[in-house]
């Protein structure tokens, strides 16, 4: 068991590692970013940018280092400057940059004019990073400053502010989900071939087939945009709380950022997370059930005169949640990582949209520290499932 | 032993038995599926209509109507006296053949994309577990490694970034091309449609190729395998001659149930303005753009986002149709 846990943990930092490597260089090579604006304004005449200046630009946005260099002060915060060791200095000269790319404009086999870097004026050395600002590393939760979204601030700041929004929505809807989905697939397989249990599947397999963004704008319609035209009750369908004081019919005045404001507005994204999720996981509970609801042990649980509900809540049911518990410890990323889609019609302020905020505006400090946190997430809720697996079922060796 | 009294009777009644072939039988099983067959016939439906769309169709796709804008259901244009069935978008564009092109591009990029996951899968799981030992082992930890990463928000980065660089990956133009005639775009619109095939794709293969690996584990140690080798058969012939065959039926459910999920990934990613852009017509791009207006027009998501989901829900009764017919277990 130790030694698989320590091998599976190892496994675990590698597949962190390479994520973070893999999205930082895809990030790296996308266009934008906070240099996008800077060349049209030195191809215009009104504004006098001098070369120095955007030398400087790109020296804030560490954009002047190597893509090595500028990956190892993002995720671990080195190096920062020559490595010392008994008073002596080593790799002080080694060039880690380019300060005054030479760029040219060169024409690419499609046909277009692209902008090349063909060689350079002034380099970095490491000696010459000494004293920049830098983060601590993306390891040691420093995830470093936005460029866009909150321009200077750090991205923790931001991501802070998300989290609780995030949380309130997926936490409610994971306690809703196995609250009302682990009873609907116990009765639906009890009552095998039942009417309720025809519907219901029915229902369920639509769920599933059931894309989230048109779920969700389906409720906005159903239960916001016509209502509130119809002049009846309607609920709220976008952002946590409401700018403004509103009216409801029936429901009364409504002060914004009550209480009262919160809880309508968070009625409409629970919902639709939480009817999308019961679908899927009362499916599951109700498969695992009618397999265990088959095995000879509850027929011998029957056959010595246990009641109907000892039989099932003891014997079946507790068998036929240890493989859900593989599907319910991935809600953990969920949890921070955020209901992207769901968020993004909503305009929920938690972290799924502000992924997409990020991404959409070159925010890429933003989205990489999101990705970053999601990835650890999901690598840790793989590794604590295959434990926990072990854990329940004992039939389970480690390898 | 008592000799049947009525001996020719019996006779009679064994011989009238239909012998039927495993594709005859797979095929009663899967009619008897009633919601499963409704749905292929309703899908062969869209794909017919999709492949004909320029001649149900009365509007280019891009054909604008100055002053015709959000015209309602059945509008007629008057100076050609040509229908808006779905009537016209927020730029006077003519919904319905929208609709329609948006739907022929859509179910390609889906179709596309399962078929090169599903022969990317097949290929990479049957070398998987056919040879084992090393191969296997670097195979599927790689498998096993993409699949930890959390994979819409990945698709979102990849898809950003390719759809903002789109020379960054050559694709050749013939290639082009060919999904450009077949998505009715040029070969520059085709382009996007391609990156977005490919961003699927790749993730795609992984799971068919784990579930490959293991039908293949278990055929291998069948005994039709090693009769077989013992005839001399090499290594490819037993792969391609019995491994794929064999292998096909979780496969096909497989691809089914692929078609749906891509069908949704694309629009998601286009719903979310990370998949193929406005020009281009998709259900996805379609539906994002209603929610500017649903507040007006309140039937206006229920257009795009409509084909979605029964597309979608099609695909999965199918899949689910299909798996019923194929597992010889099961009896219907």
């Amino acid at each position: 068991m130790t030694a698989y846990l320590i091998r599976r943990v190892l496994q675990s930092i590698l597949v962190v590692f390479i994520s973070a490597v893999a999205s930082y260089v895809l990030l790296s090579f996308a266009p934008g970013g906070p240099l996008a604006g800077l060349r049209q304004i030195t191809q215009s005449s009104r504004f006098k940018i001098t070369e120095e200046d955007i030398a400087r630009i790109r020296a804030s946005f560490e954009l002047d280092l190597n893509l090595p260099i500028r990956f190892s002060r993002w995720l671990v915060g080195a190096p920062k400057g020559p490595i010392t060791i008994g008073g002596k200095e080593y790799f002080g000269d080694m060039v880690v940059g380019c300060r005054k790319p030479i760029e040219a404009e060169v024409l690419n086999s499609r046909g277009v004019l692209e902008v090349v870097v063909v060689g350079c004026k002034e380099e970095v050395l490491l000696k010459d990073i000494v004293g920049r600002r830098t983060s601590r590393g993306i390891l040691f939760g420093d995830f470093g400053l936005s460029w866009r979204l909150l321009r200077d601030r750090p991205v923790s700041d931001l991501i802070a502010s998300r989290i609780p929004k995030t949380l309130q929505l997926i936490g409610l809807e994971t306690l809703l989900s196995l609250l009302i989905g682990i009873p609907l697939g116990i009765y639906s397989a009890v009552k095998q071939y039942s009417k309720f249990d025809y519907i219901f599947t029915t229902l369920a397999f639509m769920g599933q087939a059931m894309p989230s963004f048109f779920f969700g704008l389906l409720f906005i319609l159903f239960f916001s945009i016509i209502p509130k035209g119809a002049g009846l009750p309607y609920l709220p369908a976008a952002l946590s709380e409401s700018i403004r004081n509103y009216t409801i019919p029936l429901i009364g005045d409504v002060i914004a950022g009550s209480a009262k404001d919160r809880l309508l507005h968070m009625i409409l994204p629970v919902a639709v997370l939480t009817i999308l999720n019961i679908a899927g996981w009362s499916r599951f509970i109700r498969a695992s059930m009618l397999d265990v609801l088959r095995q000879d042990y509850v027929r011998t649980a029957r056959a010595k005169g246990l009641s109907q509900n000892v039989v099932i809540m003891k014997h079946a049911l507790r068998n036929a949640l240890i493989p859900f518990v593989t599907i319910v410890v991935f809600t953990i990323p969920g949890l921070f990582g955020g209901a992207i889609i769901t968020e993004s019609i909503f305009s929920w302020p938690g972290m799924g949209r502000l992924y997409i905020l990020a991404l959409g505006d070159y925010d890429y400090p933003v989205a990489m520290a999101l990705f970053f946190i999601t990835a650890v997430l999901t690598v840790i809720a793989t590794l604590l499932r295959d434990v926990v697996y072990t854990i329940v079922d004992p039939r389970i060796r480690l390898t | 032993m008592t000799v049947p009294a009525h001996m020719d009777n019996l006779k009679a009644e064994a011989v009238t038995i239909e012998e039927r072939s495993p594709f005859q039988v797979v095929m009663m099983r899967f009619i008897k599926h009633r919601l499963a067959m409704a749905s292929l016939i309703f899908m062969i439906l869209i794909f017919s209509i999709t492949i004909m769309a320029p001649y149900i169709t009365s509007f280019k796709v891009d054909e604008l109507n100055v002053n015709d804008y959000f015209r309602p259901f059945g509008y007629v244009d008057e100076p050609t006296g040509r229908v808006h069935y779905f009537g016209t978008d927020n730029i006077g564009r003519d919904y319905f053949s929208r609709i329609i092109y948006a739907g022929r591009i859509s179910l390609t990029v889906a179709l596309l994309s399962v078929l090169i996951s599903e022969t990317v899968g097949i290929v990479v799981g049957a070398i998987s577990g056919f040879y084992g030992g090393w191969v296997d082992s670097i195979l599927m930890r790689f498998v096993e490694f993409m699949l930890t990463i959390p994979t819409l928000p990945l698709l979102l980065i990849i898809s950003s970034m390719l759809l903002r660089n789109e020379d960054l990956i050559p694709i050749p133009e013939g290639v082009l091309q060919v999904v450009g005639n077949i998505m009715l775009l040029s070969p520059k619109d085709a382009r996007s449609a391609v990156l977005i095939v490919m961003v699927l794709a790749g993730f795609g293969w992984l799971s068919s190729a784990q579930l490959m690996r293991g039908t293949v584990l278990s055929l291998r140690e069948q005994t039709f395998v090693e009769a077989s080798r013992s005839l001399g058969a090499t290594d490819v012939w037993i792969i391609f001659k019995h491994m794929i065959p064999n292998a096909m039926a979780p496969i096909i459910v497989d691809a089914s149930l692929g078609l749906a999920g891509f069908v949704v990934a694309e629009a998601a990613l286009a719903f979310l303005g990370f998949g193929i852009q406005d020009p281009i017509p998709t259900w996805g791009n379609m539906l994002s753009a209603t929610q500017t207006y649903m507040f007006d027009k309140p039937w206006l998501p229920l257009v795009p986002g409509l084909p979605i989901f029964i597309c979608s829900l099609a695909f999965n009764y199918i899949g689910d149709g299909l798996r019923d017919a194929l597992d010889p277990r099961l009896k219907l």
